[in-house]
């Protein structure tokens, strides 16, 4: 694999909606829902949909989205849960039919930074999933795609090397260190672009089933610092783009990782102001 | 800060509580009805009936038309109501603020303040979806939106099954293009006068300003005018009784329309609630009746009950003007609920000089007759309103 002369970063959070961002300081005092989207973009150039994953997208709502993003913007989508969590024989077909008239808009606007299929922990290497994972795979060919595996049977060479081979990202999650969860891995398998996504470290609430237990993690400096030098020396050589997208989202954590990890990864410590960082190197 | 409201509806609830104790029915036309009645009307059907063109409320002769071999199961509002009680049980885990209907599968929820405990309003109502089904084996359509209209709508888009998020600002692009019909608060009436201006879509109507709006709908315009935006400042209130009420509840074999039958059954009403109160060394300031009719509807009254009881007798005397105050309809009564409010102790200085007057008289039989009950049985003694079938209250 040739590396690529220059790779684009995108750093992000995993979804802007968040009210408990405002009381973090991340968004102004009194920031209503409908314009956190409009002040995200003021700090960040990407985001990950998480909505997509609990309903099918619908195309009118995807558009008026892209129109309020400036022009650089980029979403990472989620694929609906039909596909990945609640999969009915014989009718996931027609949800990915639906899934891709609902993101029409991302792919005319140039928005779509790529579709994330985020699979359950129960989603082990057996032949019905692998199945049924290549037929997945086959039906949202042409559409820039990323697999996050929850469950480790999945890291395997034959694994990277089938996904390399379809030209889809491997993404790497960085999880607590727990048995049965994918590890951390720095594989790239699409030069076009490598996807790392931060969950955070909270062994204790990770299997806690309550989302504000789960992702509530705040990276120190040292755990983002190591992740800079991977993705300074191992991933960015060998990519054209990459997305950071960070899932703590608990008490804004999120936002002020992201913000910091840009800061580590232009010049350590040159920053003074937060949240005033470009998303994109 | 934006509001967070889940609406959770359970399509045709009756329908859906019936076939998971019969689940053979699955699938095929069902209407529940009371069968006795001459006149009933459809209390709830399943899909595949209102696919038959069978509605809530047609009588019941003229769905049996539609489909001769058609399933008929009677309505069960004890047992919608425990479903109904099992379902907000969950939710309560969740906010205290919920709305609902005693048994219609609609519960309202606001999840503004719980967002850092519980995180986003999204993912609190998909697991209310699976606790739903996990715990009660029901599936419920679900949305989030700002407000309780817009949610309403939204789960109402996707009936019978799935569900619909509106992000904040959204709420007039999502209404724009739907008909007004699916717009709640526009009433009959409401409508025709819309429609007899050309307009049926909520695009339409929004291209008429707050003055226009007057003209035909004069002091409805304002709340018109805010509906077809998709504003809707009401707060999630809890409609259920709180926890200081006892009530008791009487459901009809057949649908009935008797005076008689009423009164007779509302007695042993009576004597369950007055009971509950002594032995608990408590009076009722206050009772509702709330009457269920053939079609559905309810029809409610209250009245004072002045000096607080627990006087079964005294009890009983209130609440015949009260019955009759509630029943305003022509229609069939199915159920009938009273409920004693203003629940307090009882005055505990006696009266010095106090004679024995008919109360006290009547006071004492009643405790009599608690004490027998409780030695041999609550059917050991009655009164002769409850014994026979002859009109008990002429």
């Amino acid at each position: 694999m040739t590396a690529p002369s220059a790779c684009q970063l995108f750093v992000g959070t995993s979804g802007y909606s968040y009210g408990e961002w405002i009381d973090a300081g991340f968004y102004p005092d009194g920031t209503h829902s409908s314009n956190m989207l409009e002040a995200y973009t003021q700090i960040f150039h990407t985001t990950e949909l998480n909505y997509t994953w609990y309903q099918m997208p619908k195309a009118p709502a995807i558009e008026r989205m892209c129109a309020k993003v400036p022009k650089h913007f980029k979403f990472a989508a989620k694929l609906t849960r039909t596909m990945t969590h609640e999969i009915k024989t014989g009718e996931w077909q027609k949800q990915v039919l639906l899934y891709r008239q609902g993101i029409a808009p991302l792919l005319r606007w140039e928005k779509l930074l790529c579709i994330l299929i985020q699979l359950p922990p129960y989603f082990r290497r057996t032949v019905h999933f692998r199945q049924y994972l290549a037929r997945l795979l086959d039906a949202l060919s042409g559409l820039p795609v990323a697999v996050e595996f929850r469950h480790d049977s999945w890291a395997k060479d034959t694994v990277f090397s089938e996904l390399e081979r379809r030209h889809v990202t491997l993404v790497s999650v960085d999880v607590p260190a727990l048995p049965g969860l994918f590890p951390r891995l720095d594989v790239i398998t699409n030069p076009e672009l490598f996807y790392i996504r931060f969950h955070g470290r909270n062994a204790k609430g990770w299997r806690s089933g309550i989302m504000q237990k789960q992702f509530d993690y705040d990276y120190a400096d040292q755990a983002l610092k190591e992740w800079v030098t991977t993705l300074q020396t191992a991933m960015m050589p060998q990519a054209r783009s990459g997305a950071a997208f960070f899932n703590n989202h608990v008490r804004g954590q999120a936002p002020k990782n992201a913000v910091r990890l840009m800061d580590l990864l232009l010049t350590e410590g040159s920053r003074q102001k937060s949240w005033t960082a470009p998303s994109s190197i | 800060m934006d509001r967070a409201i889940i609406h959770l509806n359970i399509a045709d609830f009756a329908v859906a509580v019936e076939t998971n104790r019969q689940p053979a029915l699955k699938g095929y036309p069902l209407v529940i009805a009371p069968q006795g009645a001459p006149r009933a009307v459809v209390y709830d059907m399943s899909n595949e009936a209102y696919r038959q063109g069978i509605r809530k409320g047609m009588p019941l002769t003229r769905a049996r038309r539609l489909n001769q071999k058609i399933k008929i199961l009677p309505p069960s509002f004890n047992r919608y109501e425990r479903v109904m009680k099992d379902l907000i049980k969950e939710t309560m885990t969740f906010t205290p603020l919920i709305e609902s209907g005693t048994s219609d599968g609609h519960i309202f929820l606001d999840v503004t303040g719980s967002g850092r405990l519980f995180g986003p309003s999204v993912d609190v109502a998909f697991k209310l979806k699976k606790a739903f089904k996990k715990t009660c084996n029901l599936d419920p359509i679900w949305s989030v939106a700002t407000n309780k209209l817009v949610a309403k709508v939204a789960t109402r888009m996707v009936k019978p099954a799935g569900e619909y998020i509106v992000g904040p600002g959204e709420e007039k692009a999502f209404l724009g293009p739907l008909p007004l019909l699916l717009i709640p608060g526009l009433g009959k009436t409401a409508l025709t006068r819309l429609k007899d201006f050309n307009l049926f879509w909520v695009f339409q109507a929004r291209a008429l300003t707050l003055e226009q709006l007057h003209v035909p709908f004069d002091h409805r315009a304002p709340v018109i005018y805010d509906r077809i935006r998709g504003i809707d400042p009401t707060p999630v209130t809890a409609r259920c009784e709180s926890h200081s009420t006892i009530r008791a509840d009487h459901e009809f074999a057949d649908d009935t329309n008797t005076a008689n039958l009423l009164k007779k059954a509302l007695y042993p009403m009576i004597e369950s609630i007055c009971h509950t109160l002594r032995s608990r060394n408590l009076t009722g300031a206050a009772a509702q009746m709330i009457l269920t009719y053939s079609d559905g509807l309810q029809t409610a009254a209250t009245v004072k009950l002045a000096p607080a009881t627990a006087n079964d007798m005294a009890m009983f005397k209130k609440c015949i003007p009260l019955l009759n105050k509630a029943w305003t309809r022509r229609i069939r009564i199915r159920h009938m609920r009273l409920i004693c409010k203003k629940i307090s102790s009882p005055q505990v200085q006696a009266d010095l000089f106090a004679s024995r007057t008919k109360e006290t008289k009547q006071a004492d039989l009643i405790r009599s007759m608690d004490r027998i009950r409780e030695k041999f049985g609550r059917q050991s003694i009655r009164t002769g309103l409850t014994l026979t079938n002859t009109p008990p209250y002429q």
